[in-house]
């Protein structure tokens, strides 16, 4: 019963965004708000539970520091870190890094998959080799890049870099080549140039899949930039993991893997976001 | 549609075209390496290459570096991918788990796999049960992720069918959500087996007791012995490759009654 | 249609009947084989067809009878044929602005509105900016989807998206509008309904169009000619003249014995065709 409620509700908000928030009834938003209470409700049944388990057992010692300090501790060193600005540096440095790993590989991604989902003789040529490099997960090549580049900035990006290229290529060759041929023949019917296909016909159609890809690739330049940083490094965020675990300083573990989601979750929502305005064209924001 | 009279090349053009690139790529780096134009040190003959990986297997060292991380890296699968399947029915049969648990499902996801690792070796210290556990929480991740969604998107006329029926609980998932499931589930289980054999390598580097593939790589880094580290890579990735082609296969297999 | 869309459509037809002049086509000899498994099999076998301007001729025939082979030879989408096609003195060659192609799916951009849709199709058109916003427009509620401009393909119906396709394929004012089975997608209401439109649209446009259809009623109500093609190897069958006038009525005695000669004709090319033995039912 209540998941009638819930889903006229959601559906209905859903409706009346679509139009214009002008639109909106007290009652809807009422409806709206109530719901999404309980939801909320919902959420805080888990930490509502643990969170006290996890206080007591630390203040009565149940479980070692090392294995989990009291959330107290945790708090005290976020606020620390923040407050020396020593929390935004790490932040800094590893976020800059992404970026621009992210950017180089992700624009060498895009070249080659376009050239390799329009012409099949690149594709061709290129695709053995491709794959055999995709298939080497980042973190192989680690060592290797390493051992020829030091253990300097370039290699981080190098990485990342690597990272981002391989899903953002596969998924823009892919996308490029599954334009509808119909869509093309109606564009021949026209007598579109080359340019004209590419920017109406072929590019358009190829957005969803390219940003799938480009969000598959800030994923992995993410797993790739905690991995080097985690091996190789002396700032950054996976650099406070690996310090926080040598001096077994599990607070600073912990405020290192939480900030690392929240950017984690704060980027892929704000890709997912351009993806979503992007693509108005393909459901109502269903 | 039938096929209009383009030319399209055959699969022999495909094949000598794909070989273009890598066949160059082979001959400037035996060029490279004995003209001297690269340091050998970074750039090792093939032939340097190929004796080291003989060597190896000669003397036992790659094939039982090979067996160690295939070994972590099934047990480690087994454990996440069972875990994961009960978790995975959990959270898509069970509303109010859902409800309870999903969210900070997908948080906890948001976190960089290998991040885990430096408080996994806290808890669990560098040892075999560490990279167990490790490979297991890759490998639940899509595991999870695609159960549920195999779950969740058991259509509602099929279910209206059970119910026709009269299908009690277990009998609703045993013989309605599980095969109905079951596609997603082996797409789940592909990946889980890709994502575990990232993470053996992986906890291989960042847990270095122990022999394996990755210890191997390591190894050959810090010793400066590029050919080492380049067996481990062609290693690591024909491995990858072998068990991402075998679980196509499988799933293939398996769910022919489908036609996608 | 308001006065003003139709005010807009006559000023860019100075002269009816000077675009009533053009529009002829002239299929000589056209043969096209393709090779399946290895055998060629022949799609079309020398087929000859006069098409005079502003006439409306339907293409009947079962599936695999080559109608939408010829009608994509006449678009240009195909080059590969034995045989001539002329259209007013110039062989067909290719696409060209002067032959629209309605096909079976609306084939609109999913990504473009049905307003930025129909302008598509005039990417290419020599005329200024201002003309082509008044065609679009025009275009739009010819086809009767006033208020509709602004809406993505995927909240159109099924009738609707077919519409939109319309509008865009006339929307540079061809001489020739090439229609492959438009409406075969659509359930029967709305299929009868746009037969009615697209009726109405071809008398008001006075442009030369030939629909491919494997529906004898279709055929029958829109066609001043229905040309009958035969499968295997595929040929014209025989040309029938249809003399009702128009506007017409689906129950008019003529169409209907028509309908049912143009039957008799198809059930007797399904029993003469070599594929189909005795006993198996026939594709139509």
């Amino acid at each position: 019963m209540s998941d009638a409620i819930l889903e006229t509700a959601l559906s209905t908000r859903r409706a009346f965004a679509a139009r214009g928030w002008r639109e909106w009834s007290g009652t809807m938003m009422l409806l709206a708000l109530i719901t999404r209470a309980k939801a909320t409700a919902w959420l805080l049944i888990f930490p509502a539970v643990t969170l006290p388990i996890w206080i007591i057992g630390s203040e009565r010692g149940w479980l070692a520091e090392q294995i989990l300090p009291r959330p107290a501790d945790v708090l005290h060193t976020l606020n620390e870190m923040l407050a020396s600005g020593e929390l935004a540096q790490h932040v800094g440095i590893s976020l800059l890094r992404v970026l621009l790993g992210f950017a180089v590989g992700a624009g060498a991604g895009l070249a080659l998959g376009a050239a390799m989902g329009l012409s099949r003789r690149v594709d061709d040529h290129v695709r053995p080799l491709f794959t055999a490099i995709a298939q080497v997960p980042a973190l192989a090549w680690i060592p290797l890049a390493m051992l020829l580049l030091g253990i300097g900035e370039t290699l981080k990006i190098v990485v990342i870099a690597k990272a981002a290229f391989v899903p953002v290529a596969m998924n823009t060759s892919a996308g490029i080549a599954n334009v509808p041929r119909a869509l093309v023949e109606v564009g021949e019917t026209f007598r579109f140039s080359p340019l004209q296909m590419l920017r109406h016909v072929v590019l358009p159609g190829a957005v969803p899949p390219i940003f799938t890809g480009l969000r598959y690739g800030l994923t992995h330049a993410w797993i790739a930039l905690v991995s080097v940083e985690l091996l190789a490094s002396s700032e950054g965020l996976g650099y406070l993991l690996v310090w926080g675990r040598q001096m077994f300083w599990l607070d600073t573990v912990l405020v290192a893997m939480i900030v690392i989601g929240i950017i984690g979750f704060a980027s892929d929502k704000l890709l997912a976001a351009v993806e979503a305005r992007l693509q108005r064209w393909r459901t109502d924001g269903v | 549609m039938a096929s209009e009279n383009i030319a399209t090349p055959s699969a022999t053009t495909a094949l000598r075209r794909g070989l273009v690139l890598p066949l160059l790529l082979l001959v400037a780096w035996e060029i490279g390496s004995h003209s001297g134009l690269v340091n050998p040190q970074f750039l090792p003959p093939l032939e340097k290459v190929a004796g080291v990986a003989w060597q190896e297997v000669a003397n036992g060292e790659l094939p039982h570096a090979l067996a160690a991380s295939l070994k972590r890296d099934l047990l480690g699968f087994a454990l996440g991918a069972g875990v994961g399947i009960l978790v995975g029915l959990l959270l898509g049969l069970s509303s109010i788990a859902d409800r309870i648990f999903t969210t900070w499902f997908n948080g906890l996801k948001q976190i960089a796999l290998l991040a885990w690792i430096p408080l996994i070796s806290l808890w669990f210290g560098f040892d075999e049960a560490a990279k167990i556990v490790f490979i297991a929480l890759a490998a639940s991740i899509p595991v999870i992720l695609n159960t549920v969604e195999g779950v969740r998107s058991t259509s509602t006329k099929l279910r209206e069918v059970g119910e026709v029926f009269r299908f009690s609980g277990p009998q609703l998932v045993w013989s309605l959500y599980l095969p109905a499931a079951t596609p997603s589930v082996l797409t789940g289980l592909h990946l889980g087996l890709i994502y575990a054999w990232l993470a053996t390598i992986g906890a291989e580097y960042f847990m270095a007791a122990g022999p394996g593939i990755g210890g191997l790589i390591i190894a050959g880094r810090e010793r400066f012995e590029m050919a080492l580290v380049m067996l481990g890579i062609v290693v690591v990735g024909l491995v990858g490759f072998i068990v991402d082609r075998s679980a196509s296969a499988i799933e293939h297999r398996l769910v022919r009654w489908r036609n996608v | 249609m308001s006065r003003a869309a139709e005010r807009a459509i006559r000023a860019e037809t100075p002269n009816a009947d000077q675009a009533a002049a053009r529009g002829r086509l002239e299929v000589r000899g056209v043969s096209k084989a393709f090779t399946v498994n290895g055998a060629p099999i022949a799609a079309l076998n020398d087929v000859s067809l006069t098409v005079r301007p502003g006439e409306f001729v339907a293409l009947l025939g079962p599936s695999g009878c080559g109608k939408s082979t010829l009608l994509r030879l006449i678009a240009g989408l195909d080059r590969d044929y034995k045989g001539s096609i002329v259209q007013d003195g110039e062989a067909v060659t290719g696409t060209s602005l002067e032959r629209g192609i309605v096909f079976q799916e609306p084939r609109l951009f999913p990504w473009a509105t049905v307003r930025q849709n129909i302008a598509l199709g005039l990417k290419n058109a020599p005329i200024s900016e201002a003309d082509k916003r008044a065609a679009v427009a025009a275009h739009i509620a010819l086809v009767g989807l006033d208020g509709f401009a602004e809406a993505y393909p995927h909240q159109l119906s099924g009738g609707m998206a077919q519409r939109a396709a319309i509008a865009r394929g006339l929307v540079n004012r061809p001489r020739l509008l090439l229609l492959d089975e438009p409406f075969g997608a659509l359930d029967a209401l709305t299929r009868a309904r746009l037969q009615t439109e697209l009726q109405r649209i071809w008398a008001h446009e006075k442009i030369t169009m030939i629909l491919v259809t494997h529906d004898v009623d279709e055929a029958v109500f829109l066609g001043d000619r229905v040309v009958v093609l035969a499968p295997r190897p595929g040929r014209i069958s025989r040309i029938f003249d249809v003399p009702a006038a128009r506007p017409r009525a689906r129950s008019d005695d003529d169409l209907v014995r028509l309908r049912n000669e143009v039957l008799r004709t198809l059930e007797h090319d399904g029993a003469a065709d070599p594929q189909l033995s005795p006993g198996s039912r026939s594709d139509a």
